[in-house]
């Protein structure tokens, strides 16, 4: 099998900040004190672990694939860390001592052995490096390559946090124009031609290819093969911000159209039917690709991790040890033990088929529902993975040039007791009042229960009824 | 204000000076999000369409627990799904995402506590959750200095921190110190003379056990250093994961070690925000020396405008620690322990850390005389050593080769070089006593002193590595027992 080529270099194009992030003096020690077993160290501040008043930690899990619902707690698996070291995790107190910004080895080592299983990256030196999360690992990411005074190339829409933490770091947004796949390549090279700001030079571009939050849409493997050729040609890195990359399901059928329910989500993708990553296709290193557990086991754990290659997850490594450490400890401890010894590769892909199934439900009687109460409202998308539904407002002739109208429709959607999120809070451009009249809402249907979702439509509906209706 | 801050403020205390003049441009043009305003919208027959939040029952834990150990007895916690345990919240609430600020159960302990162990006087200080000191300390630094800004640093510093501050490019401003710490008389000094391009807003220091040097500040000297700091209208970062791992003075005559009783007697050093008449310490605390590093969790306590800063850094970033970790902490804290058990845990921390701390002083005493000087720490797990490398000080190469003499010797400590602001004045080497055995302490610090004999010349550099001692094989480890007991 030939061997993948190397990564290209883009360190020519780091920050100051970047370049200066190195190894932690201390942290730099550590290797004498584990190379010679009869060497005293005295040399790192660590706590002893007799003194951690934890002696075991642990979950109840549902077996993979099976949702909390529907098993009963006999079934359920016993996900313990305890004192002992097993053949495949660390003793817990391992997973509660200092360690380095590569997260703890188990842990780490499932989130690439997953990787190379889903996007077998075509270069040969890529790496993964723990984080907390998409929020801070982009922060991270972004830190390399842009510094005050920089520009970010965004979607048109894109993830407020996104756009609160660059704003106040003076880093500016250039939005690019979407169509129901994301980001136009076409718009995108269009904006790199005609740039003209040769002292801060486009580097950096942020997308989140799969169920974009705001408008739901997913990039198709030719989309992405097309925006990739203009970051090579533009020389660009690309931030794959994918969240949602595993909620991927099948093109919506309506209900009417649906026989059998079984029949119907027999084909959810797991994990070897997915739209392609941007990193499987990644054959210069440019794709600095950010994973999360958190809408695929839970939020609150905070963690996940970047792939990169190795010379960038060495400064996120860094920079994680100057700021975070690395994910929390208890979170490691459960997540690798589940992974490791109890799922498995194969359980970890039954549970994904699973999540898959729940959001292929939802998805489908919300767009039901929005197709019966809320047609000559709005115009959408139906989409084909995530939790996001985006909704073009269709104002009446009175309303479309009206200052002011979307607020008035954001005021009556709560006075019908209905909460959508405004499209302006996701426009890089700000809340500026051109940006607020566009007619456009987020819904998630990831949340509310689904006994809701009529209630919560046809309110929809009431809310937009004087806005959307025709003047006699 | 937070209801549970209103609920503590005493009678007639003051509120926080607004320091916002102190916050760099970025941090003062500031606005809370939008979009957290749309997501905090309270009525309650909402159906909330907007958040995009996983469904819990796509959550597949149903329930954590954890073993504690408490005197040496086991006990159980533990945190189910859809219920509150206690006081905790849910495990599905503590999977969701929540704000920046932390969970409420976990934040109510803290504010408790630290109104217990501080007493702060103005009315409204807050807490906020922190995934540990480091990263505090970059976010801390990051709402008052901007690249080229400079900030004031003790001489010697936390390794962590110089380099946050480097890669910042916020450049630090060295303090000289004594055994108590920061002088506040060269503090007044560099505030007066200062000629920078931007003026000095902000202090870092540790004021506990500090890191690397061990030394804690007394109170009088806490005193006159914020005294220093309304002079200048100075921000005070106050760093002190160590506070709570105070034990006093070596007993007299080298007596037996302190029992708990008699550790449980002796009062702490009050903090630099108990002394906070203004609102102008920032105040960083930890679990990460107290229950376990690892759990990357800790607290920061500040005025609330400035906790508000705080909240929306965290939202762009790390959002809060992890709910598993401030779930099982408040579960412990909360419902397990309560303030009492707490308090009892710390004690139990002090008495074993001061043991380590006599058994370590007692050997360097004896086989360090004539090689090297110390203050003894009276908090803390570092021991800070001024190596007397005789006729070899003056030589540039003299600690590389010292530390090589140590490794062939089979010890290990931390050189200086890393902590310090600037040029190292002397050779020195700060020790951790916390983690090896006690039983290789006599080891250690004998091999030690043959290291730096033989760079101070005594014996002959290039002698045969049989000059050091044999390397001993490590005894069966001890046990520090926990709860004091040798």
């Amino acid at each position: 099998m030939p061997t993948k080529p190397h990564s290209q270099d883009f360190s020519g194009f780091f920050t100051e900040a970047a370049r200066v992030r190195d190894n932690s003096p201390l942290k730099s020690l550590t290797k004498y004190m584990n190379a010679d077993p009869t060497l005293v160290s005295l040399g790192a501040g660590l706590p002893h672990p007799d003194t951690y008043p934890f002696a075991q930690v642990g979950a109840a899990v549902a077996p993979a694939g099976k949702s909390i619902a529907s098993c009963s707690s006999a079934e359920l698996l016993d996900v313990s860390v305890t004192p002992a070291a097993s053949n495949s995790i660390e003793s817990l107190s391992k997973f509660l001592q200092y360690g380095n910004g590569r997260g703890v080895p188990s842990y780490s080592r499932f989130a690439q052995e997953h990787t190379e299983r889903v996007h077998s990256p075509p270069y040969a030196d890529w790496d993964v490096v723990v984080s907390l999360g998409n929020t801070d690992a982009f922060v991270k990411a972004l830190m390399l390559f842009c510094d005050r005074g920089d520009t970010l190339i965004v979607d048109e829409w894109t993830y407020p946090a996104i756009i609160g933490t660059v704003v106040p770091m003076g880093i500016r947004m250039a939005p690019v124009r979407m169509d129901s796949q994301g980001m136009v390549p076409e718009a995108l090279d269009q904006l790199c031609a005609e740039w003209s700001d040769s002292a801060h030079p486009l580097r950096m571009a942020y997308m989140i290819p799969t169920a974009q939050n705001p408008t739901g849409a997913t990039m198709s493997l030719d989309r992405k093969h097309a925006i990739y050729a203009v970051a090579q040609r533009r020389g660009l890195v690309i931030i794959e911000d994918d969240p949602y990359y595993y909620l991927q399901f099948e093109a919506y059928r309506p209900r009417s159209e649906i026989g059998d329910l079984e029949e119907r989500y027999a084909n959810l993708p797991g994990i070897s039917s997915l739209v392609p990553s941007l990193l499987s296709i990644d054959v210069d290193g440019r794709v600095i690709r950010l994973d999360s557990f958190s809408k695929v086991l839970a939020p609150g754990l905070r963690c996940g991790w970047v792939t990169a290659p190795k010379y960038i997850t060495d400064k996120i490594q860094f920079h994680n040890e100057t700021s975070i450490q690395q994910p929390a400890g208890v979170s490691q401890a459960i997540v690798s033990k589940l992974m490791n010894e109890q799922w498995g590769h194969d359980g970890w892909e039954r549970h994904l088929v699973q999540i898959q199934r729940e959001y292929a439900v939802r998805r489908d009687r919300f767009v039901d529902l929005c197709l019966q109460h809320l047609k000559g409202k709005v115009d959408f998308t139906i989409p084909d993975a995530g939790m996001f539904l985006w909704f073009r407002v269709l104002l009446n002739s009175d309303m479309q040039n009206k200052p002011g109208a979307m607020q008035e429709v954001f005021d009556s959607m709560i006075a019908n007791h209905v909460l959508l999120v405004p499209g302006y809070m996701f426009s890089p451009q700000g809340a500026s009042p051109e940006v607020r009249d566009k007619p456009y809402i987020r819904a998630a249907f990831s949340y509310a229960s689904m006994d809701d979702f009529e209630v919560a439509i046809t309110r929809l509906a009431r809310a937009l009824e004087p806005f959307t209706s025709q003047v006699a | 204000m937070s209801p549970d801050s209103a609920k503590t403020a005493m009678a007639g205390q003051p509120l926080a000076k607004d320091l916002s003049h102190l916050f760099i441009p970025a941090q003062r043009a500031h606005q809370k999000s939008p979009f957290k305003a749309v997501m905090g919208n309270p009525t309650l027959e909402m159906i909330n369409m907007a958040g995009g939040m996983p469904s819990p029952s796509t959550f597949p834990l149903v329930q954590l627990q954890a073993t504690v150990r408490t005197a040496g007895q086991d006990g159980t916690l533990s945190l189910e799904r859809t219920q509150s345990s206690g006081t905790t919240e849910s495990l599905d609430k503590l999977l969701q995402y929540n704000d920046g600020r932390g969970m409420d159960s976990y934040c109510r302990f803290l504010r408790r506590f630290t109104e217990l162990a501080h007493r702060p006087q103005y009315a409204d200080w807050d807490v906020i959750a922190s995934c540990g000191n480091t990263d505090s300390i970059a976010k801390a630094v990051s709402l008052f200095c901007q690249q080229g800004d400079h900030i004031i640093v003790e001489q010697f510093s936390f390794p962590g921190a110089l380099c946050s501050l480097k890669f910042a490019n916020v450049k630090p401003v060295a303090v000289s110190m004594d055994s108590e710490g920061v002088v506040p008389e060269a503090l007044d000094g560099l505030c007066s003379s200062w000629a920078g391009a931007t003026p000095l807003r902000a202090m870092y220091l540790v004021p506990t056990g500090q890191n690397p040097t061990g030394a804690t500040m007394s109170l009088e000297r806490r005193q006159a250093v914020y005294a220093v700091a309304q002079k200048h209208d100075l921000v005070i970062i106050e760093d002190d994961p160590y506070y709570f791992l105070q034990f006093g003075p070596i007993p007299a005559g080298q007596g037996a070690d302190a029992t708990i009783d008699e550790i449980r007697q002796q009062p702490l050093v009050p903090s630099l925000l108990s002394l906070d008449t203004d609102g102008r310490v920032i105040r960083l605390d930890s679990f990460s020396k107290i229950l376990a590093p690892n759990l990357r969790c800790g607290w920061i306590t500040a005025p609330a405008y400035m906790q508000d800063r705080f909240q929306i850094l965290n939202e762009s970033t790390i959002l809060q620690p992890s709910g598993l970790t401030q779930g099982v902490i408040s579960r412990l804290l909360n419902d397990t322990w309560g303030i009492e058990g707490w308090n009892e845990h710390l004690c139990t921390l002090r008495t074993a850390y001061a043991a380590r701390r006599n058994l370590f002083v007692k050997l360097v005493s004896k086989h360090l005389a004539g090689l090297a000087t110390f203050t003894v720490p009276t908090s803390g797990m570092f021991l800070w050593m001024k190596i007397d490398l005789g006729p070899a000080a003056a030589d540039p190469t003299a600690m590389p080769r010292l530390l090589d003499a140590m490794k062939k010797c089979g010890v290990m400590m931390a050189p200086g070089m890393p902590f310090s602001v600037g040029p190292v004045p002397g050779h020195f080497l700060r020790a951790a006593f916390a983690l090896a055995d006690t039983d290789m302490f006599e080891p250690a610090l004998q091999r030690l002193a043959l290291a730096i004999a033989a760079i101070r010349g005594s014996t002959p550099l290039d002698a045969p590595p049989a000059m050091c001692a044999e390397p001993i094989e490590p005894a069966a480890p001890a046990r520090i027992a926990v709860n004091g007991s040798t």
